[in-house]
This record gives C-alpha cells, sequence and structure tokens, in this order.
C-alpha cells in the first residue's frame, strides 16, 4: 500500500509538472510581447522601450525558454501568483471571489442531476427493455447531445422570456441561480443515467447472484450488499468526470447567464489577456482535479483491491 | 459498421453538397430584410444582418462537420501512433508516453481548449490546434491498452523472433485488431470536436464571423432572443441532429463489437 501510495503521488507529481511547463509553453507562444505585458501590469502606463527591456532582462525573457520557465515558476510554487496585469490587484482574492459563485452552482448542478438520475436509472434498470428503459435511455442520449449552451439559452427563452417565471440575467437573488444550476444539473443527469443504468445492469448480470438468491438471501439483502458495491465502482470514476463536466459546464452557464464565477473569470481574462489570472486559474484547477484522481484512485483500491495488482 | 459507414457518407455528402443547396449567398447582407420570420422567401428566416438562416446552415456544415471531422481524425492518427509507441517501446517510453497522456487528461478537454485557442487568438487555426492538442489522449489509452494485451499473442511473439521490426508489427500485426475499438473512440471524439467547435465559436474563440459555423450562429441569435425566438432554435437543432446521430452509430457499433467479442 506504501508503495502504491508513492507511486500515486509520484504520478501525481509528474502530471500537475506538465501541467505547468505546457501552461508556461503555451504562454511563451502566445501573440504579443511578454515583456510589454509585465511591465504594463507592473506601472499601468506605457513607458519607455529601456524600461520594457531591463524588464525583459529580469523575468529572464531573453535567456531562452528554461531559464524564463524557472523565474516563472518560482513565485508560484510559494503561493505567490502575482497580479493582475489589467487591474493590478493581487489575482487569489478574486479567484476565490469567483470561486464563491461557482461551488454552490457546481454543487446544485450534481444535486439536480443526483436526484434527477439515480431514480430514473433504478427505475429503467428495473425492468431492461420495457418502455420505460428505452424511454430512460432516449432521454439520456438527447440531454448527452445538447450542448450546455444551446439548453441555457432554451431554459431562458421558456422561463424567463415567455413566462416569466424566473430572472435570467445575473446573480442578485438565489432565483438568479435556478436555471444556471437547471442547465448544469440536466447535463449531469444525462450521462450519471445512462452510467448508472449500466452498472446496475452490469452488477446484476455477476455469476454469484444466483447462487446467493438459491440460498434464500432476500432481494434487498443483495441488492444492498452485492449490487451497490459493484455499481459504485462505476459511479466513482463518473464522479470524476463529472467535476470535469461541471467545471467545463460553468464555463458556458456563466457566459450565458451573465453570472460571475471562475467561468465568467477565466473567459473575461482571456479576452483581456490577462495571463497572471489566466495561469491561475489552470494551474490551480490542474491541482484540484490531480488530487481528485488521487482520491479516486485510492478508493478503487479500497472497494476492489484487483484494482492495484493489474495496472502496474 | 454499418450504420457508422453510411452515417459518415450522409455528413460528407451534407458538407460537400450542402452549400450547392442554399439558395442564398451565407454572407450577403440585406438590412431592409433583417429578422424576418421563417416561410415564404426565406424558408428558416433571416438574421440580424438579413442573411439567409437556411444558407448559413447548409454553408455552417463545412465549418462544424469539416473541422471537426479533421480535428477528430488527426487525434486518431495521432494518439494511435502514441498508444502504440506505448505498447511496443519498452517500459521507458511507456511510462513517458502515459504521464504525457495523463498529463493531457489531467484537465477537462473543453476548458483547455478554450485557453489554448484564446491565448493563441482567435482564429480557424488556433481552433483546429486548440481541439487537436486536447483530443488525442483516448485514442492512446484505447491502442496502448490493446496493443498491451497482444504482446503474448503467438502470431506478435513469431515477428519479433522473425526479426520483423517494430513499426511493422505495429502496422500488420497490431493495427488490424485495433480498428474497431478505435472507430467507437472516433465516433465520440468526432461528437465531442462538433460540440467544441460550436462552444468556442459560442465563445468567440472559434470561428470568426462573417463565416457561417453553428456556435457563432448562436452567438448571434442570442441577442435577438426576444424579438426573434426561432433564430436560436435552428443552429441549435442542426448540433443536436449531428451530435445524437453520431453518437446512436457508435452505440450500436459498440454494441455489435460487444456481441461479436462475446459469440
Amino acid at each position: 500500500m506504501t508503495q502504491a501510495l508513492f507511486g500515486l503521488l509520484l504520478r501525481a507529481a509528474v502530471v500537475l509538472a506538465g501541467t505547468a511547463l505546457a501552461t508556461f509553453a503555451l504562454l511563451w507562444n502566445a501573440p504579443g510581447d511578454p515583456a510589454l505585458a509585465i511591465t504594463i501590469a507592473r506601472y499601468h502606463s506605457v513607458v519607455s522601450p529601456e524600461i520594457i527591456d531591463k524588464i525583459r532582462v529580469e523575468a529572464g525573457l531573453n535567456a531562452g525558454f528554461w531559464t524564463a520557465f524557472q523565474s516563472w515558476i518560482g513565485p508560484i510554487l510559494q503561493g505567490d501568483f502575482g497580479n493582475s496585469s489589467v487591474s493590478g490587484r493581487p489575482v487569489l482574492p478574486e479567484l476565490a471571489a469567483a470561486a464563491f459563485y461557482t461551488v454552490p452552482l457546481a454543487l446544485a448542478g450534481l444535486a439536480i442531476g443526483l436526484v434527477l438520475s439515480i431514480p430514473l436509472a433504478i427505475f429503467a434498470a428495473k425492468r431492461p427493455g420495457s418502455w420505460i428503459d428505452r424511454g430512460a435511455v432516449a432521454i439520456a442520449s438527447l440531454g448527452a447531445a445538447i450542448p450546455a449552451y444551446w439548453l441555457g439559452l432554451l431554459l431562458i427563452l421558456l422561463f424567463a422570456v415567455n413566462l416569466a417565471w424566473l430572472p435570467a440575467m445575473g446573480a442578485r437573488t438565489p432565483a438568479h441561480a435556478i436555471l444556471p444550476a437547471l442547465t448544469l444539473g440536466l447535463g449531469v443527469a444525462a450521462s450519471l443515467t445512462r452510467i448508472i443504468r449500466s452498472g446496475i445492469l452490469e452488477a446484476r448480470g455477476q455469476p454469484f447472484l444466483p447462487a446467493f438468491r438459491r440460498r434464500g438471501v432476500s432481494d434487498k439483502a443483495i441488492g444492498r450488499d452485492h449490487i451497490a458495491p459493484h455499481a459504485a465502482i462505476p459511479v466513482v470514476t463518473v464522479f470524476g468526470l463529472e467535476l470535469a463536466f461541471l467545471l467545463e459546464g460553468a464555463v458556458m452557464v456563466e457566459v450565458i447567464f451573465a453570472r460571475p464565477g471562475l467561468g465568467s473569470f477565466l473567459v473575461s481574462a482571456i479576452e483581456a489577456r490577462d495571463f497572471p489570472k489566466v495561469q491561475a486559474v489552470v494551474l490551480l484547477a490542474a491541482l484540484l482535479f490531480v488530487i481528485v484522481n488521487l482520491l479516486i484512485d485510492l478508493f478503487y483500491r479500497m472497494i476492489d483491491p484487483r484494482i492495484g495488482e493489474r495496472d502496474a | 459498421m454499418r450504420s457508422v459507414i453510411v452515417l459518415i457518407i450522409c455528413l460528407v455528402l451534407l458538407a460537400v453538397f450542402g452549400p450547392m443547396l442554399a439558395p442564398y449567398d451565407p454572407t450577403a447582407i440585406d438590412i431592409p430584410n433583417r429578422l424576418q420570420p421563417p416561410g415564404g422567401q426565406w424558408l428558416l428566416g433571416t438574421d440580424a444582418l438579413g442573411r439567409d438562416i437556411l444558407s448559413r446552415l447548409l454553408y455552417g456544415a463545412r465549418w462544424s462537420l469539416g473541422l471537426a471531422f479533421l480535428v477528430s481524425v488527426i487525434g486518431l492518427v495521432g494518439g494511435t501512433l502514441v498508444g502504440l509507441t506505448a505498447a511496443l517501446g519498452g517500459k521507458t517510453t511507456d511510462w513517458l508516453m502515459m504521464r504525457t497522456t495523463d498529463t493531457f487528461l489531467a484537465f477537462p478537454e473543453l476548458v483547455a481548449a478554450v485557453v489554448i485557442a484564446g491565448v493563441l487568438g482567435a482564429g480557424t487555426g488556433s481552433l483546429i490546434f486548440a481541439l487537436t492538442v486536447t483530443g488525442w489522449m483516448r485514442y492512446a489509452r484505447v491502442a496502448r491498452g490493446i496493443g498491451l494485451s497482444l504482446e503474448t499473442r503467438g502470431y506478435v511473439v513469431q515477428a519479433k523472433l522473425a526479426g520483423v521490426s517494430l513499426p511493422s508489427i505495429a502496422r500488420w500485426h497490431y493495427l488490424p485488431s485495433l480498428v474497431p475499438s478505435l472507430m467507437v473512440v472516433w465516433t465520440g471524439m468526432f461528437a465531442r470536436a462538433i460540440l467544441g467547435i460550436s462552444a468556442l465559436g459560442f465563445l468567440g474563440f472559434g470561428v470568426q464571423p462573417p463565416l457561417p459555423e453553428w456556435g457563432t450562429m448562436l452567438l448571434d441569435a442570442r441577442i435577438h432572443m426576444r424579438s426573434s425566438p426561432l433564430q436560436m432554435i435552428w443552429p441549435g437543432l442542426t448540433v443536436v441532429a449531428c451530435v445524437l446521430a453520431i453518437n446512436l452509430a457508435g452505440d450500436a457499433l459498440r454494441d455489435a463489437l460487444a456481441r461479436e467479442s462475446e459469440a
């Protein structure tokens, strides 16, 4: 177990280092002069070319890619993500303020997704091939094909424009969160329904189940003790995927509904070419995903010891 | 397999011949006839600049479907090469290749594509680059996984003993076994590429106006949601129809493969 943990940690560290390198390579190749960008960030005004050149030397930008990478990653490793190149204020507090809007939205979306998908999947899997099952699969397939931005627009059209029940734009009241959360939640529900349903069906096909039944174990006990743990593995995998989906969804949904949050923070930072903000979002999100994947890997090993053995 | 082939032919026909069916020039501005409702002279109505929506949808197929096809095929070739190299290349190569794959998989693909396309500057070139760079990893995983399972097969061992070079083994002994599974992955990635292109277009980081691309059309339509809501329906419906058809074909292919491996 210690060895497995060490292997997983090493893997996580390599992935993080790779992400940092890829992020820097991207910014290095971005059109425009990085020295000019830093200068503007620092002095908030157009300065003489001499000062720009001085900064170029200071930041190691003329010393080649690797030197520049080292002087870039140094402060970040100490938790200093620098200042916004537009507002000049530190990046991290603004990022935290944005996360304050996105996290509840994502949780609400996940909750809606779970509430809709679990009963639907269980109901559908009860009688595979019945019209209920086929209907559930059809709805889930349709849901997987509808892009979040279009679904969001349709919901605005129906509930905000035509029925005028709910507000569409902004985040002033809790009611403003209903449509964005629903947009995210319906997307989550579509993918979860399929996965939970096939997880249940697969678990139910396990050869030991008829043996238990013949021994007189009740259907309820079989469902709880044997089908549920088998269905849990794909569900945990999906949880990692859903987290990615929620971040992707947050980007689209926050833009559509003009909500503050990590997604609109990222998009507006890209549009303003505010690279300190962009790299902060990318690196911290990568850190989050690496940690979540690490936990998922550990969880697998706990519920299914075979996993550690077959994947070296 | 057949359903996928039929579907691909249909989509290719749509992208190639669709523009010929277009009744109007997709970029011709006609302000007096802006925001016309569907029916009559303009089958699906006109947009805020008086451009015919049906013509824009038909021309848009070239961008939305054509680029998605290109992106997914580049990813297929690149990812398969990475996966086969990992499977055949020995322990160190395998570790390096797979950690690279993990790195690219560690981040949500669409968000990574938004960042890459946005930072490099909006345009078709950055769009293709962004979606290709974020779209090869699944192929690599599948190719490596199947590749490793073939390692101990008799014909592979014999070929190795006979001194056949690794690229030839990859080409003649590994690739044929990979094709069906890679096709399943490809259908999924093709659908994702369509969604990605329209999402980036919708955010303004993709294909640039006045080119008719479905996501960009939605971005235009959004502003006039109150006055002409139907304008927003068409491009979205087109995306959903294409993605749904591709996903269903992919499901059918996967089920057929599962039946084959059981039999």
